[in-house]
C-alpha cells in the first residue's frame, strides 16, 4: 500500500515538473507570441517597464552596502537597554563585537573554482593511474608470456610451468612447437 | 537617541524582577541566531543606519516585554513580524515628516526626468514609500521575501499562511507596486 502511494507521488511530482516546463514554454516570458504581443501593445510595454522598475529598485535596495559594524552597533545599543544581569553575560560581550558573517553558500562560493579544478585534477590523475597501471600490467604479462614461451621451447612445458606457475599459458602455436621439440 | 537608551535602561533595571531577567538568556541567543538577518532586512527597509539600530532595539525590547518576559512560542516568527512592523511604522513617520517639508527642500518631487528615473536613491525611496502604503498582508510577504530573502515556506510559517498563498500575495503586491511606481513619475 505504502509503495503504491510513493510511486503515485513520484509520478505526480514528475508530471508536475513536465507541466511547469510546458507552461513556461508556452506562457513564460520567453514565449514568442508574448514577445510579439508586447512589441505591438503600448499598454503591455508600459506594464513591463513598471515591473522592470520595481525589480530594479528592489535590486538597488538589496545591493546597497551598509557599514561593516552595523550589526555590532545594533547589538551594543540593544544590549545597553537590557537588564544588568543580561548585559554582563559573556554572550552579550560576544554580541557587542560581532561582525556580519557571510552565508554558508557565499562562504564556500569562492572555493568553487578551486574545488572544480581539484576535482578535475583528481579525475585526470585517476585516469592516468588506471591507464599507466593497466599498460604496465599488459607489459608485465606479455614479458612473462614471452619468457614462458622461450622456456617451453628450450626445456619443455612441465619445467616452464614450474618456473612460471601462475602465469597465463603461452600462445598455442608456441606451445605446440615446444612440445614437438620435447 | 542616547537619552532614550538611558531612560529604557533605567526603567528596565528597576521594573523587571531579577528572576525574569535570569531566565531571559534566550534573548541573547535569539540575537545571536537571527540578529544578522534582522539587521539586513531592517537596513533594506529603512536605508538608514541609525534607524536600523533603533528598530532593532525596539524589536528586542518588545521581545523582552512579551507577556511579562515569557518566551514566545515561535520566536523567529515573532521577531521578524515585530521588526517588520516597527520598521514600517518608522518609514511611514519619516515619509510624513518629509511630506511636511517645503518642496524646495525635498528636491521637487514633481519634476521627472530619465536621469532621475534611473537614479538609485530616487528609485529606492519611491519603492519604500510604495511598500509602506501596501496592505499589511501583502507588505509582510514582500518584505520577508524580497528584502529578508526568506523562502516561501519560511514566510508561510512566520505569517501562518501556506507557501502558495505567500506566492500569490507577492504577485499581487508586485502588481500594485508596479502600478504605483508608474504613477509616481
Amino acid at each position: 500500500m505504502k509503495m503504491t502511494e510513493i510511486k503515485t507521488k513520484n509520478k505526480c511530482k514528475r508530471i508536475r515538473g513536465w507541466l511547469y516546463k510546458a507552461i513556461s514554454r508556452s506562457f513564460g516570458s520567453e514565449a514568442n507570441w508574448l514577445n510579439e504581443h508586447i512589441r505591438r501593445c503600448p499598454r503591455c510595454q508600459q506594464r513591463l517597464i513598471s515591473y522592470g522598475k520595481v525589480n530594479l529598485a528592489l535590486s538597488f535596495m538589496k545591493n546597497q552596502p551598509h557599514g561593516l559594524d552595523l550589526l555590532m552597533r545594533a547589538n551594543t545599543q540593544t544590549i545597553a537597554v537590557l537588564k544588568h544581569s543580561l548585559r554582563t553575560e559573556p554572550e552579550a560581550r560576544e554580541l557587542e563585537k560581532k561582525l556580519p558573517e557571510p552565508k554558508t553558500f557565499e562562504r564556500y562560493c569562492k572555493y568553487g573554482h578551486s574545488l572544480a579544478n581539484l576535482a578535475a585534477c583528481i579525475v585526470i590523475l585517476l585516469l592516468m593511474k588506471i591507464g599507466v597501471f593497466s599498460s604496465m600490467d599488459q607489459f608485465h604479462n606479455q614479458g612473462q608470456r614471452v619468457m614462458k614461451q622461450y622456456y617451453t621451447r628450450q626445456v619443455g612445458e612441465d619445467l616452464a610451468d614450474d618456473v612460471f606457475p601462475n602465469n597465463s599459458k603461452p600462445p598455442s602455436s608456441a606451445r605446440s612447437r615446444g612440445l614437438s621439440k620435447a | 537617541m542616547f537619552s532614550r537608551a538611558i531612560s529604557y535602561r533605567t526603567v528596565w533595571d528597576f521594573a523587571v524582577p531579577d528572576s525574569i531577567a535570569e531566565s531571559q538568556r534566550w534573548i541573547l541567543s535569539t540575537m545571536q541566531k537571527h540578529g544578522q538577518e534582522l539587521v539586513t532586512m531592517l537596513w533594506r527597509i529603512l536605508g538608514n543606519e541609525q534607524d536600523v539600530c533603533d528598530a532593532y532595539q525596539d524589536t528586542f525590547l518588545q521581545l523582552a516585554h512579551h507577556e511579562g518576559g515569557q518566551k514566545p512560542k515561535h520566536i523567529k516568527a515573532y521577531v521578524f513580524r515585530v521588526a517588520n512592523n516597527v520598521a514600517v511604522s518608522m518609514l511611514r513617520r519619516r515619509i510624513t515628516e518629509r511630506n511636511k517639508l517645503p518642496v524646495s527642500i525635498t528636491m521637487g518631487k514633481a519634476t521627472s526626468s530619465p536621469v532621475k528615473e534611473l537614479d538609485s536613491k530616487y528609485l529606492q525611496e519611491t519603492l519604500r514609500e510604495c511598500i509602506a502604503q501596501l496592505p499589511e498582508h501583502l507588505r509582510n510577504v514582500v518584505t520577508l521575501r524580497d528584502l529578508a530573502e526568506l523562502s516561501y515556506a519560511q514566510i508561510g510559517k512566520i505569517l501562518g499562511i501556506s507557501g502558495a498563498t505567500a506566492r500569490v500575495y507577492r504577485c499581487k503586491a508586485i502588481q500594485l507596486l508596479a502600478v504605483w511606481m508608474s504613477k509616481e513619475e
